[in-house]
C-alpha cells in the first residue's frame, strides 16, 4: 500500500521529502537503511537521529455487479527509524539502526462482502542493523550491515462454518526473528556526481507453531478444533536499488532513483496446521511480480535556517489482478513528497516532511473465491524526525 | 519560499484529505420502471429455509436480492415483513456437523413475531408460505387470518387479500413465482392429504393475480414451477435406502413367501382370489401400502417399482423391525407395507407431473398474453438435478445438505440457492425489457448454518 505490497520505505524524513530516494545522498546516519557505504562518507564525526510518521490510509471497494460500496477503516500505522553512526576513524563508519521497513494493516468492517478473505490483519515488521562502512578512496566508499528482523502477523477472517447468530471465525497470529543482510557501494567521481548502489536482502518470516483460534459452532468442533497451531511462511523481499544525484551548486541537489523490488518471490501463502491439517491446510496463491519504482526528487538549501525538499514516484503494484486479496490492497501508485528541515542551531535539524498518495482504480478478482471489485485508495503520511550531527 | 508558505502548502495537502471514491458505474432500466417493486408469492418468495421463515433468509429472498440489484436502475425501497430473529416461529432446523443431519434448533424465538406488524406496511415482498394460487385472490379473505405468516403482516386480516394489498401499492414493477404449492402440498404427504389443484382453478387464480397486478400498466416477470420430485425430500432418501434393499437370506425369503402364502389363504377365506409376489433370496422390493388396491387393510400391499420414490421423512429404523415386509410382532402376522405417506407411488408421480405440466403451460401463455417476461425456473432446475450448475465456483445440485442448492428442510432453498434463482430471473427480465441489471455472486450469500 505504502511502496508496493507491504514494503514501507519511510526511514528518513530527507528522502522522504525528496520521492524516497536515499540510495545516493550522503551525510547522515540515515544512510544505515539507504545504502551503508555512505556511513563512512557522513559530513560530521557522530550523527544520531529518530523520526516516524503516521500513515493515514483508507480503500475504498465496489463489488461488482452490485451497488455495494465499502471502505477501510484502518488504524494508524506508526513507522519509526532511530539510527545512532559515527566516524571511528577518516576512513571507517559504524553505526546501528532500528528501522520498520515492511509492515501493512488493513481494516475492513467485520461483515464486509469480502470477510472471508480478510477482516482485518497487521503486519508489524523491525530491522535492527549494525553496520560498518569503509572509505576505500575519496571515490569508492563500501558499506555492509547485518539485519536482525522481527515480524508479528495477526489476522482475522470468517469461515463458512456459520450459526444463525454468529459467523464463524478464524483468528491467526504470530512472531519469528529472522536474518538478512544490507550491503551497498557509493561513487562520487567528483563534487557535482555521486552514484549509490545498495542491495537489501531478502528476509524470510518463517512463523512456526503460532495461534490459531477457530469460533466456530460447538457441533463442528468435533471436527475442528477451535484451538490449533499453524506454520506460515512470508517472504519481505530483496531490494535493488541504483541511484544518481547531481549538485550543480552548493545549495541544490537533483536526484534520480530506480528501486528493483524482488517481489516474485511471493508467489503463495499457505498455512500448515498442526490439528487436522488435511481439512485446514491450504495454499493460497499470491502471484506477485517484481516491480520497478521510478523516483525523481529535488533538494534546496535556502539559508542555514531552511532546507525545502520535493518530489515524485510511480509504484507500479505487484499484485497479480487475478490474486488480488483485500488483504494487502497495493495498486499502482502515484507518490508525490514534500519536505523541510530546519536547522535552529548548527548540529539540530528538525525534519519535517509529507507524502501523499493515490492510487490508480482498479478492476480486481481474488480468482479463487471469485471476488471481484472496484479498489482505489488514498494515503497521507505526515512525519516528523530530528538528527543530531557533531 | 517562506516557512509559513511552506506550512500552508502542507495544510492544504491534508485538506485534499478525503476518502477515495469509486465512480459508480450505470446499469440502465431498459423499457422497464423499477422504481416500485412488488413481489408475490409463496414461501421461496418469502426467503423461506430450513423449515422456517427467520430474519436472515427474508434478507436474502430472492426479491430483496433483486430488489437490492434494482436499486442502481433506479428501484426504490423495498420492504419486507421481516422477522425479528433467526428462529422465526420456533420451527428452525440447523445442522448438527458430528452427525451430520439437520436438527431443531430448539431456541424459543422472539414473542414479537407472532405479533401484527400490519401497521409497518404496505410490503413490497407479499410472499406468503403455504399460498396457493387460489390463495391470493379474491375469495380467499379468511386465508389473511388463517395463514400465520400471512395473519401477522395482512392489513385486515380476515378480509385482506395478497393480491389487493399487493395491487393497491401501484408497483411499477413485479414478480409472481407462485403454483409451487398447488403440487407440492400432495407430494410431501406422498399423496395422501392434499389435493392438486385442479388446472381450471389455477388458470383462473393466475390469470386473476396478473389480471390484477398489470391493471396500472406495470411490467413483470413470472416464474414457472420446477418439477417438485426433484427436490432433496423426493430424492435424498432414495440415495439412502433404494426401493429395493429388502436383503434376504434364503430362510428369510422361505419365512416371507410362507407368510404371504398364508395372507393369499386368508384372503381366499374372504372370497378374493390374489397372488402376492414371491421373495428370493438377494434384494428384493419392498412392500408399499397402496390404496388404489382392491384389498383390505393391512393387505393392500404390493412390491415398489423402479422409480418410486421414498420421502425424507420414510422412518427407516421401522425397516428392520418389518416394515416393508411383514410385521412379526402383531399377532396373527400381518403385512406391513411402508405407508404410503413416506412413498411417492408412480401413479402419484404421473399425476404431479401432469399438473406441473399443465401449470407451466397456463403459465406460459399467461406471459405471452400480459406481456411479462417469463422465467424458465422448470428448465433451470432441471439443469440443476440432472448435470449440476455451477456459478462462481460453487456446484449448485440437488443433492442434500452437500448440494448448495437446497435448504435443511429439503424443499426450500438456502440463501445462495435463492441467489441463483434471483439471477434467473434477472436474465429473463434483462432478455424482455432490454434492462442491463447485473447478476449477483452467490458467494457473497449463505449455504448451510450449523447447530451451535
Amino acid at each position: 500500500m505504502y511502496a508496493g505490497g507491504y514494503q514501507v520505505r519511510l526511514q528518513g524524513h530527507r528522502q522522504t521529502g525528496m520521492g524516497l530516494i536515499g540510495v545516493s545522498l550522503f551525510g547522515d546516519a540515515s544512510n544505515l537503511f539507504y545504502n551503508p557505504a555512505g556511513l563512512s562518507k557522513m559530513n560530521t564525526k557522530w550523527s544520531i537521529m529518530a523520526g516516524a510518521s503516521g500513515i493515514f490510509s483508507t480503500t475504498a471497494f465496489n463489488l461488482k455487479n452490485s451497488v455495494y460500496q465499502t471502505t477501510t477503516d484502518n488504524p494508524t500505522g506508526t513507522p519509526f527509524y532511530i539510527y545512532a553512526a559515527g566516524m571511528v576513524t577518516d576512513r571507517l563508519g559504524v553505526g546501528v539502526g532500528v528501522y520498520t521497513p515492511f509492515g501493512s494493516s488493513a481494516k475492513w468492517d467485520d461483515d464486509w462482502a469480502g470477510s472471508h478473505l480478510i477482516q482485518n490483519i497487521s503486519m508489524k515488521v523491525f530491522f535492527i542493523q549494525p553496520t560498518v562502512s569503509y572509505k576505500i578512496s575519496d571515490m569508492f566508499s563500501v558499506g555492509a550491515g547485518f539485519v536482525v528482523a522481527s515480524g508479528s502477523v495477526e489476522l482475522n477472517k470468517t469461515t463458512s462454518y456459520g450459526t444463525p447468530t454468529a459467523v464463524g471465525a478464524a483468528g491467526l497470529s504470530g512472531n519469528t526473528i529472522s536474518y538478512g543482510y544490507n550491503v551497498g557501494v557509493t561513487i562520487t567521481p567528483n563534487e557535482e556526481w555521486s552514484i549509490g548502489v545498495d542491495y537489501r536482502s531478502r528476509v524470510n518470516m518463517t512463523m512456526e507453531d503460532g495461534d490459531a483460534t477457530f469460533t466456530l459452532p460447538t457441533s463442528v468442533e468435533s471436527i475442528i478444533p477451535a484451538k490449533n497451531y499453524f506454520n506460515a511462511e512470508l517472504p519481505l523481499p530483496a531490494n535493488l536499488d541504483i541511484g544518481v544525484a547531481y549538485k550543480p551548486s552548493d545549495k541544490l541537489t537533483l536526484a534520480l532513483e530506480l528501486n528493483y523490488v524482488f517481489w516474485g518471490v511471493y508467489d503463495s501463502l499457505k498455512f500448515e496446521f498442526k490439528e487436522k491439517p488435511e481439512l485446514l491446510n491450504s495454499s493460497n496463491p499470491r502471484e506477485y511480480s517484481n516491480t520497478m519504482i521510478f523516483r525523481v526528487g529535488g533538494e534546496y538549501v535556502i539559508n542555514d535556517l531552511l532546507t525545502v525538499r520535493a518530489g515524485f514516484y510511480y509504484d507500479p503494484t505487484p499484485t497479480d489482478s487475478e490474486y488480488f486479496t483485500p488483504e494487502t490492497p497495493s495498486l499502482n501508485t502515484y507518490g508525490f513528497s514534500a519536505g523541510i528541515s530546519i536547522k535552529p542551531t548548527k548540529n539540530l535539524a528538525i525534519d519535517i516532511s509529507y507524502l501523499h498518495l493515490e492510487t490508480q482504480e482498479s478492476v480486481r478478482s481474488y480468482a479463487p473465491e471469485y471476488f471481484t471489485g472496484t479498489y482505489n485508495g488514498r494515503t497521507m503520511i505526515p512525519g516528523i524526525g530530528v538528527s543530531y550531527n557533531f | 519560499m517562506k516557512l509559513k508558505n511552506i506550512i500552508l502548502l502542507l495544510a492544504l495537502g491534508m485538506l485534499f484529505a478525503c476518502e477515495p471514491k469509486i465512480d459508480d458505474f450505470t446499469t440502465t432500466s431498459g423499457g422497464a420502471d423499477f422504481s416500485k417493486y412488488v413481489a408475490i408469492g409463496n414461501s421461496l418468495t418469502a426467503g423461506y429455509a430450513d423449515k422456517d421463515l427467520y430474519l436472515s433468509g427474508q434478507e436474502n429472498s430472492y426479491p430483496a436480492i433483486l430488489a437490492y440489484q434494482f436499486e442502481a436502475a433506479g428501484g426504490g425501497e423495498f420492504k419486507q415483513p421481516l422477522m425479528f430473529d433467526e428462529y422465526g416461529f420456533g420451527n428452525r432446523l440447523l445442522l448438527e456437523a458430528s452427525i451430520p443431519a439437520p436438527v431443531p434448533a430448539g431456541i424459543a424465538p422472539d414473542q414479537r413475531n407472532f405479533t401484527s406488524i400490519a401497521a409497518n406496511g404496505p410490503f413490497n415482498n407479499m410472499g406468503v408460505p403455504g399460498a396457493k394460487s387460489f390463495h391470493l385472490v379474491p375469495g380467499a379473505e379468511a386465508y389473511s387470518a388463517l395463514n400465520p405468516y400471512y395473519a401477522r403482516f395482512a392489513a385486515i386480516p380476515g378480509t385482506s387479500t395478497v393480491l389487493e394489498e399487493a395491487a393497491s401499492q401501484n408497483p411499477t414493477f413485479f414478480t409472481c413465482w407462485i403454483g409451487n404449492n398447488d403440487v407440492l402440498g400432495y407430494a410431501l404427504s406422498g399423496g395422501v392429504s392434499d389435493s392438486i389443484t385442479p388446472t381450471a382453478l389455477f388458470q383462473m387464480a393466475v390469470g386473476g393475480v396478473l389480471q390484477g397486478m398489470t391493471a396500472n400498466g406495470a411490467k413483470g416477470a413470472i416464474a414457472n414451477i420446477p418439477n417438485v420430485t426433484d427436490i432433496p425430500f423426493a430424492q435424498f432418501m432414495n440415495t439412502q435406502v433404494p426401493y429395493n434393499a429388502l436383503v434376504l437370506d434364503d430362510e428369510q425369503a422361505a419365512g416371507l413367501n410362507f407368510a404371504y402364502g398364508q395372507f393369499e389363504l386368508f384372503l381366499a377365506s374372504q372370497g378374493i382370489t390374489w397372488d402376492y409376489p414371491t421373495f428370493s433370496a438377494g434384494p428384493n422390493a419392498f412392500m408399499v401400502s397402496d390404496e388404489t388396491l382392491p384389498l383390505p387393510h393391512p393387505f393392500n400391499v404390493r412390491q415398489m417399482t423402479p422409480g418410486e420414490l421414498f420421502l425424507l421423512t420414510l422412518p427407516t429404523d421401522s425397516l428392520p423391525m418389518g416394515m416393508g415386509s411383514v410385521n412379526p410382532a402383531a399377532d396373527p402376522i400381518v403385512p406391513w407395507g411402508i405407508p404410503s405417506q413416506y412413498v411417492l407411488l408412480s401413479n402419484e408421480i404421473a399425476e404431479i407431473n401432469q399438473a406441473v405440466g399443465a401449470y407451466n403451460e397456463i403459465i406460459a401463455g399467461y406471459a405471452t398474453q400480459f406481456d411479462l417476461a417469463l422465467v424458465d425456473m422448470n428448465a433451470e432446475f432441471n439443469t440443476v438435478a440432472t448435470k449440476g450448475m455451477e456459478v462462481d465456483g460453487i456446484m449448485f445440485t440437488t443433492a442434500f445438505i452437500s448440494g448448495n442448492t437446497f435448504s435443511l428442510d429439503g424443499v426450500h432453498m438456502t440463501a445462495q440457492g435463492y441467489s441463483m434463482a434471483a439471477n434467473f430471473f434477472i436474465e429473463a427480465i434483462n432478455d424482455k425489457y432490454g434492462s442491463g441489471i447485473t447478476t449477483v455472486s452467490p458467494r457473497l450469500y449463505p449455504g448451510i448454518y450449523y447447530y451451535q
